[in-house]
C-alpha cells in the first residue's frame, strides 16, 4: 500500500509539473496549443519527470520536486489539470477571493500564532467537513460545477487515504494554491486599474 | 443539468466523508505506565572483600553497585548526536543515534547498537538508515537525517521515528518512521508523517512517545520554523491521525510528557525564550489525555535552551536529566522527585566542566532516559559532540537515593536555580 501510494504521488506530481510547463509555454508564446499537442507534451514531459534519468541523480525529477513541495492538494492538482481542457472556464473571482482570505486566516494560526490550531480540525471535525460541503454547495449554486466536482473528489480522496496525510486540509489547500489565488487576484486588480485609467484618459473631458 | 450531477456527486462525497469520520477511533485515555518486571527492587549483593581472622568470618555486607558508565561504540564519524534508547524483549537495550562528518551533513546516518546488561558492553554499531535509503523509500529528495526516537507499538513491533530535512536547516524538518519485526535487526520502508500544512515543514521529535489505552501512540513533537512550540501527535501505525498544540509562540520546544493518570499529564519543555525572559523549564498540562493542553507555571529549574530528559519509575519516583544552568551546556545533572512532595532535588552532577575556560568547555547535551525494568534507569547523552555517553543506574541505587533524599534534609533545586 505504501509503495502504491508513493508511486501514485510521483505520477500525480509528474503530470502536474508537465501541466505547469505547458501552461508556462502557452503564456510565453501567447497562444493556446491544440489539445493533441498538449496531451503529447504532457505525456513526454510527464515521463521525463517520472522516470529516473540518471545523470548523477539518485531519484526521478518529480521526487526532487516532491522533496520541496510535498504532496500538492487535490484541489490545486485538479484545477491545474482542468485548466488545459478545451472548454475550461476561468476560476471565478469569488472562489479566488475566498481561498485567499481562508489562507491568510489559516496559515498564521496553523503555524503556531496561538493555541488555536485550525489545521487540527482537518483530522476529525464534523463541523469542518460540513463547512467544506457548504462551501462546495455554494460553488454549485454560483454555477461553478467544476468547483463542486473538485471539492467532492478531494473529500473522497481524503476518505480513501489517497495521500500520506489523514488531514482534510491537505487535500483542499496548499501554499501554492494560496499563492496562485493571491497572485491571480492582484493581477486582476492591476488589470482593472489599468483599464479604468485608460478609459478615464480616453473620456477625460476637454 | 451538469450542476445537478455535480451536486449529486457532492452528496455522495458527503456520505463517504461522514462515514470516514464515523470510522475514526475515539480519543483514548493514557495507558498506565508499562511495567516490564513488577518484582520489588531488592538490594543486589556486590562481592565485597571479605576480611578473615583466624576463627571468625565477617559476613558479606550487602552493598549497592555504583552506576555503570560506558561509551556507545565508535562509528568513526567525527560528529555524533541525539542518542535515544529502547528496552528490548530479552532485557537488552538498543540505542539509536546519528553520526557523520558534522551535524546536518549529507553523510549522516542513523546508527544502532545493543547493550548487553550481563556483559555491560555494547555490540558493534550498524546503520539503520542513511540518507539515500531514506529518500528512495520515501520517494522524495532528502538532504539530511536527524533525531531518532524509538517506540514500541501495541503489537510488539519497534517503530523508529526520525527527522529528515529536504530543504533548509532543521527548521525544514519532517518526521518519518520505520518499523521492525525483529527487535531492530531489520527495518521496513520508511513512511512519512504529515504534521504541517505548509509543505509539511518543521516538525521534529526528541522525546519518547506515551501510549494510549487503545494501543496507539502519543508522540510529543515540536516546530522550529516561524513558531517554536510543542505538539502532541496521535499516531496510528505510520500515520498521524490527530494532533494537538501543547504550547504556542516561540518559547518552548522538545516536550517531554509525564503521565499522571489516565486523563492527566504534564509536559516539560526546553525553553527557547528571548533574552530578558525566565530561563526555566516551561510547563504545559492536560486534563483530558492530551486532547487539550494549558500552559502552567514554569518548573523552577534553570534551562539554557537545552533538551530535558525524564522518566517515571514504578514506585512513582520521577527523575530528570538536564543542564540546570542558564547558559552553556557544560553541566549535566540528575534530579529526582517523588509524587508526594513534587520537589525536585539534585541527586548527582553527572558532568561538570565549569572549571575550564568558557571557550574550551565541553558540551553535555541531548539526554535520553529509559527504564528496562521499571525500576532502573539507562541514560545516554552527547558528550561534547564527539561521543555518546551511557550511564546505568540500578533500581537498588535509585531506591537508596530516593530514601536518602526523603530522610536527609536537602536543599530543593529551587535554591540551585537562584545561585
Amino acid at each position: 500500500m505504501n509503495s502504491f501510494m508513493q508511486t501514485i504521488a510521483l505520477i500525480e506530481l509528474s503530470i502536474t509539473s508537465a501541466v505547469v510547463l505547458v501552461l508556462i509555454m502557452q503564456k510565453l508564446t501567447q497562444q493556446e496549443f491544440p489539445l493533441i499537442a498538449k496531451i503529447s507534451l504532457i505525456l513526454l514531459l510527464g515521463n521525463l519527470f517520472f522516470w529516473p534519468l540518471g545523470l548523477g541523480m539518485e531519484l526521478p525529477l518529480a521526487a526532487y520536486i516532491r522533496g520541496v513541495t510535498g504532496d500538492l492538494s487535490i484541489v490545486l492538482t485538479l484545477l491545474l489539470w482542468s485548466s488545459l481542457l478545451p472548454s475550461s472556464k476561468t476560476t471565478p473571482i469569488v472562489f479566488k477571493l475566498a481561498i485567499a482570505i481562508i489562507a491568510l486566516g489559516f496559515y498564521p494560526f496553523a503555524l503556531g500564532l496561538d493555541m488555536v490550531d485550525p489545521y487540527a480540525w482537518g483530522y476529525g471535525s464534523i463541523a469542518f467537513l460540513i463547512a467544506v460541503l457548504v462551501f462546495a454547495a455554494v460553488c454549485g449554486l454560483a454555477n461553478w460545477a467544476k468547483g463542486v466536482w473538485i471539492i467532492a473528489i478531494a473529500i473522497i480522496a481524503w476518505a480513501a487515504n489517497w495521500h500520506e496525510s489523514a488531514n482534510l486540509w491537505d487535500y483542499l489547500l496548499d501554499p501554492f494554491l494560496a499563492i496562485w489565488m493571491l497572485f491571480a487576484l492582484f493581477g486582476m486588480l492591476i488589470k482593472r486599474r489599468r483599464a479604468k485609467a485608460q478609459s478615464g484618459y480616453l473620456f477625460r473631458p476637454g | 443539468m451538469s450542476r445537478v450531477i455535480a451536486l449529486c456527486f457532492l452528496l455522495l462525497a458527503a456520505v463517504i466523508g461522514f462515514l470516514h469520520l464515523d470510522s475514526r477511533p475515539a480519543w483514548a485515555p493514557f495507558a498506565p505506565i508499562a511495567i516490564n518486571d513488577p518484582s520489588p527492587v531488592e538490594e543486589v549483593l556486590e562481592p565485597q572483600p571479605v576480611s578473615k581472622s583466624k576463627n571468625t568470618i565477617v559476613p558479606i555486607k550487602p552493598s549497592i553497585p555504583s552506576p555503570i558508565a560506558t561509551w556507545l561504540p565508535d562509528t568513526g564519524a567525527a560528529s555524533v548526536h541525539a542518542a535515544s534508547l529502547i528496552a528490548l524483549k530479552d532485557g537488552a537495550v538498543r540505542a539509536f543515534w546519528f553520526a557523520g562528518s558534522r551535524e546536518g551533513a549529507a553523510d549522516v546516518s542513523i546508527y544502532s547498537a545493543v547493550f548487553d546488561p550481563r556483559a555491560a558492553s555494547w555490540s558493534a554499531p550498524t546503520v539503520v538508515i542513511d540518507r539515500v535509503s531514506a529518500e528512495t523509500g520515501l520517494s522524495r529528495y532528502i538532504a539530511k537525517l536527524g533525531n531518532p526516537v524509538p517506540s514500541r507499538t501495541a503489537d510488539g513491533r519497534l517503530q523508529l521515528f526520525f527527522v529528515t530535512v529536504s530543504i533548509g536547516g532543521w527548521a525544514g524538518s519532517s518526521i518519518s518512521s520505520i518499523m521492525s519485526d525483529d527487535e531492530g535487526l531489520t527495518w521496513n520502508k520508511p513512511q512519512r508523517l504529515i504534521t504541517s500544512p505548509l509543505m509539511n515543514l518543521s516538525t521534529l521529535v526528541k522525546s519518547p512517545a506515551v501510549q494510549f489505552s487503545d494501543g496507539r501512540l502519543g508522540l510529543p513533537a515540536y516546530h522550529e520554523w516561524i513558531g517554536r512550540f510543542g505538539e502532541f501527535l496521535r499516531i496510528d501505525a505510520g500515520q498521524v491521525i490527530d494532533k494537538r498544540r501543547m504550547s504556542s509562540g516561540r518559547s518552548a520546544i522538545q516536550p517531554l510528557v509525564f503521565v499522571n493518570s489516565p486523563q492527566e499529564g504534564i509536559a516539560f519543555f526546553r525553553q527557547t525564550r528571548s533574552s530578558g525572559q525566565a530561563k526555566q523549564v516551561p510547563v504545559s498540562q492536560t486534563q483530558n489525555a492530551g486532547q487539550s493542553w494549558q500552559l502552567a507555571p514554569d518548573l523552577p529549574i534553570a534551562n539554557p535552551n537545552s533538551a530535558v530528559a525524564g522518566l517515571e519509575l514504578n514506585n512513582g519516583v520521577r527523575i530528570l536529566v538536564l543542564n540546570n544552568i542558564e547558559t552553556g551546556r557544560y553541566r549535566l545533572t540528575l534530579l529526582m522527585s517523588d509524587t508526594k512532595s513534587n520537589q525536585w532535588q539534585v541527586l548527582e552532577v553527572l558532568e561538570d566542566d565549569e572549571a575550564s575556560p568558557d571557550s574550551n568547555r565541553k558540551e553535555f547535551s541531548y539526554p535520553y532516559l529509559i527504564s528496562a525494568d521499571g525500576n532502573d534507569a539507562h541514560l545516554v547523552y552527547t558528550w561534547d559532540r564527539k561521543k555518546i555517553r551511557h550511564r546505568y543506574f540500578s533500581g537498588a541505587w535509585l531506591k537508596r537515593a530516593n530514601n536518602q533524599l526523603q530522610t536527609v534534609e536537602t536543599d530543593p533545586v529551587t535554591k540551585e536555580v537562584q545561585q
